[in-house]
């Protein structure tokens, strides 16, 4: 055990920052909140195939405790780099619809599920969940408590993203009083004229008055996302955003890169391919990221994700308990997660499932009396091995053969015979250590992790690699 | 998309499937083959007193095998699988009345009244030996070691009813169920101390009389404890000696 808590410690070095070798690798590939990714569920996983699932999972011999995800579709403006399912809509009335339906879904779901299966996450995602003003939000929290079985254990994770724009102080106390103890708060860059190019105005002061609010109420961790790549971004500008990141002393901060994909995501078109910043440019935002966030004392989880080297997340990490989930990083891998609203995604036992993902599908199953699952998969043997094995990648950075092997009943380098072959090259630019024993990312290969794991997709055709996912970095 | 990728795969580890026997050898776990053996009886001498061993299956998961008030003409081997009896009250209420892995057999019950007591139905894929009664009782009066061996297994279907009598603990309970199982899987040649649990914990829960909660509850404990380990449903015992202990009152010596 000590050697192994020492060998994961190993494992998790800092990121090293090689623009050459990164601008080499950078291709489309996916972000592996699930494996399979989204792409490969299936239309013929319909209600009846949900249902049994989740009986299954409440006939367990311990069944596992519960996630619950709640979508909130609904954005006063229009951010242009979003690539996210969401309306644009001032009107209020919306939501009152929405929440109609939603209520409905968690009438005609939670039933399913065992009353002794506890609630031990809850996230709110959007959209923009605080799009709902705190009296709508409290009833939502309200039904949720009533129709499920909410923790009362100190652990618990009751998260939410907040547009710092449509929230004050009040909103944010109001959130704790309801139990939430996690806040998500979306900056990008304070860099006014990349503002003005996103169409996102938020200044300083208005996200500082949030995670305040946020700080002083029973909130117990608050986290900032940032966007690299965006239009007119410069390393001047970002390198001002993160100090003031910074002096807001987030304890988690994410870095996302911005994927330029106007042809699926029509927001993205107010947005002018001649404004975005070039390669060299958005390594250099990523480097001044990863530079300007080490310094200040926060560790490289994995991926985009940074967090201060008490976090939970960065513990897990050390303790080979991470895991990935749809909001990306987790410590509670462990649940079956319950997804709510239109598009939301559920990962119940061995399956994926998925809800409708236009408002008009997802309002008329529930207006039929049908929960509003359009698609999913239930992943085979292979999947289940994958899964664990990019998981392992993704969080720990480190994976021990033998014990992998042993695991799973496979000779590893037969099993993956296809993937080895595929993981040679980035042995050879050394992004990745591969010997009899165990397959290990290097600090050069830490921020190139996606393109690892792709190695081992099954679903990734050598000829064809999808274009839908975003750039790698 | 496991089809693509199926190198590098060792084999299964042994586990309950007993389908080792053919036309002329019995399977391993066959719960009559020490009985004639030992009496000179081998499968083709068997076939001759035409006492019908047929294999039938698979039924899957919730199907029948026979239902409470079918005519009684055969009892099953399991060959693999499990196995759950119950009865239903005419409220709908179900009774777990026990469980059957490969080796064992149902039926036995049915004996005196001629029809079956009560429903058995499949927990997973299931395959069965179905012994023809007629043709069995025959046998057994030929053969006194199958007819002594038929009076052992009744006694011990009656017997595994006193495991759930009297005043006890859910953790004596669960930790005696627990137990017990280990032990019938020792006795078919498999591991004692890891097995898949196939029966549901509303089952479980039913068959000790518990809530489907307290059996998780006990259970949770019991991984605390480091008495088990569990994953799924894949149970590990790691301590056969505590388990005991704890379910001992429930067990027989």
């Amino acid at each position: 055990m000590g050697d192994r808590l020492a060998a994961m410690t190993r494992a998790i070095t800092s990121p090293e920052f090689d623009a050459a070798l990164i601008a080499r690798h950078d291709v489309a590939g996916p972000r592996y909140t699930s494996y399979p990714t989204a792409p490969h569920f299936r239309a013929d996983f319909d209600e009846t195939a949900l249902r049994g699932i989740i009986r299954a999972s409440n006939e367990e011999p311990i069944p596992r405790a519960l996630s619950l995800y709640v979508h909130v579709p609904f954005c006063m403006s229009p951010c242009f780099y979003c690539g996210c399912n969401r309306i644009i809509t001032r009107d209020a009335t919306q939501a009152e619809r929405y929440l109609e339906r939603l209520y409905r879904e968690i009438e005609l779901i939670a039933p399913l599920f065992d009353r002794d299966r506890p609630v031990r996450q809850l996230h709110f995602g959007g959209g923009t969940p605080n799009f709902l003003d705190a009296a709508q939000m409290g009833e939502l929290v309200e039904s949720l408590a009533r129709h499920f079985s909410f923790s009362h254990a100190k652990d618990r994770e009751y998260g939410i993203e907040i547009d710092p724009r449509f929230a004050d102080g009040d909103y944010v106390r109001v959130l704790g009083e309801l139990g939430f103890n996690r806040i998500s708060v979306g900056i990008q860059d304070f860099d006014p004229v990349v503002q003005k190019a996103v169409n996102r105005i938020q200044s300083f002061e208005q996200t500082r008055a949030v995670l305040d609010a946020a700080h002083a109420s029973a909130f117990r961790s608050a986290s900032v996302d940032l966007i690299y790549g965006l239009p007119f971004q410069t390393v001047d500008g970002f390198s001002r955003t993160l100090d003031q990141v910074v002096a807001l002393k987030p304890d988690r901060v994410a870095v996302y890169g911005y994927a330029h994909l106007p042809e699926m995501f029509k927001a993205q078109r107010q947005i002018a391919a001649a404004d975005l910043p070039d390669a060299a440019t958005r390594l250099a935002l990523f480097g001044c990221a990863v530079a300007k966030l080490s310094t200040a004392g926060y560790v490289h989880v994995g991926l985009d994700h940074f967090a201060r080297a008490g976090d939970e997340l960065v513990q897990a990490q050390c303790a080979g308990t991470l895991q990935r989930n749809f909001q990306g990083y987790s410590t509670h891998g462990d649940c079956d997660i319950v997804g709510l609203g239109v598009s939301a995604i559920g990962r119940i036992g061995d399956s994926y499932s998925q809800n409708a993902r236009d408002l008009i599908g997802y309002c008329a199953a529930l207006d039929a009396g049908r929960l509003p699952v359009v698609r999913g998969l239930e992943l085979d043997e292979d999947d289940l091995i994958r899964r664990e094995l990019i998981g392992e990648l993704m969080c720990q950075g480190l994976v021990d053969k033998r014990q992998f092997g042993a695991r799973h009943r496979l000779l590893f380098d037969e099993y993956f015979v296809r993937g080895r072959q595929r993981l040679a090259p980035l042995v050879e630019d050394g992004l990745v250590l591969e010997n009899a024993r165990e397959i290990r990312v290097t600090s050069r290969g830490r921020l190139l992790l996606r393109i690892i794991a792709m190695c081992f997709d099954a679903y990734l055709d050598d000829a064809a690699r999808p274009a839908r996912y975003s750039r790698v970095i | 998309m496991q089809s693509k990728y199926p190198a590098g795969r060792l084999p299964e580890p042994p586990n309950p499937i007993a389908d080792d026997g053919d036309e002329t050898r019995f399977c391993g776990t066959c719960a009559f083959s020490s009985a004639c053996i030992a009496a000179g009886y081998d499968k083709p001498e068997l076939a001759e007193l035409q006492c019908l061993v047929e294999h039938v299956g698979p039924f899957r998961a919730g199907e029948h095998i026979f239902r409470t008030g079918d005519p009684f003409r055969a009892i099953f081997a399991v060959r693999s699988g499990t196995v759950k009896t119950r009865m239903v009250d005419k409220e709908g209420r179900e009774q777990v009345l026990g469980f059957y892995l490969p080796g064992e057999v149902i039926g036995l019950n049915a004996i005196y009244p001629e029809h079956f007591p009560c429903d058995a139905v499949a927990l997973d894929t299931t395959f069965f030996c179905r012994f023809s009664f007629p043709a069995m009782s025959a046998l057994a009066s030929r053969v006194p070691a199958v007819q002594k061996h038929l009076f052992r297994m009744l006694s011990k279907e009656l017997g595994t009813a006193s495991l759930l009598a009297g005043d006890h603990s859910a953790d004596e309970r669960v930790a005696a169920f627990l137990t017990d199982l280990a032990g019938r899987y020792a006795a078919r040649g498999f591991s004692a101390t890891r097995f898949h649990l196939s029966m549901s914990r509303g089952d479980i829960a039913n068959y000790l009389r518990l809530a489907a909660e307290t059996v998780s509850r006990v259970l949770s404990r019991f991984r605390t404890r480091k008495l088990i380990r569990i994953e799924g449903r894949e149970m590990e015992l790691l301590d056969v000696g505590g388990l005991r202990k704890i379910g001992q009152a429930l067990l027989p010596d």
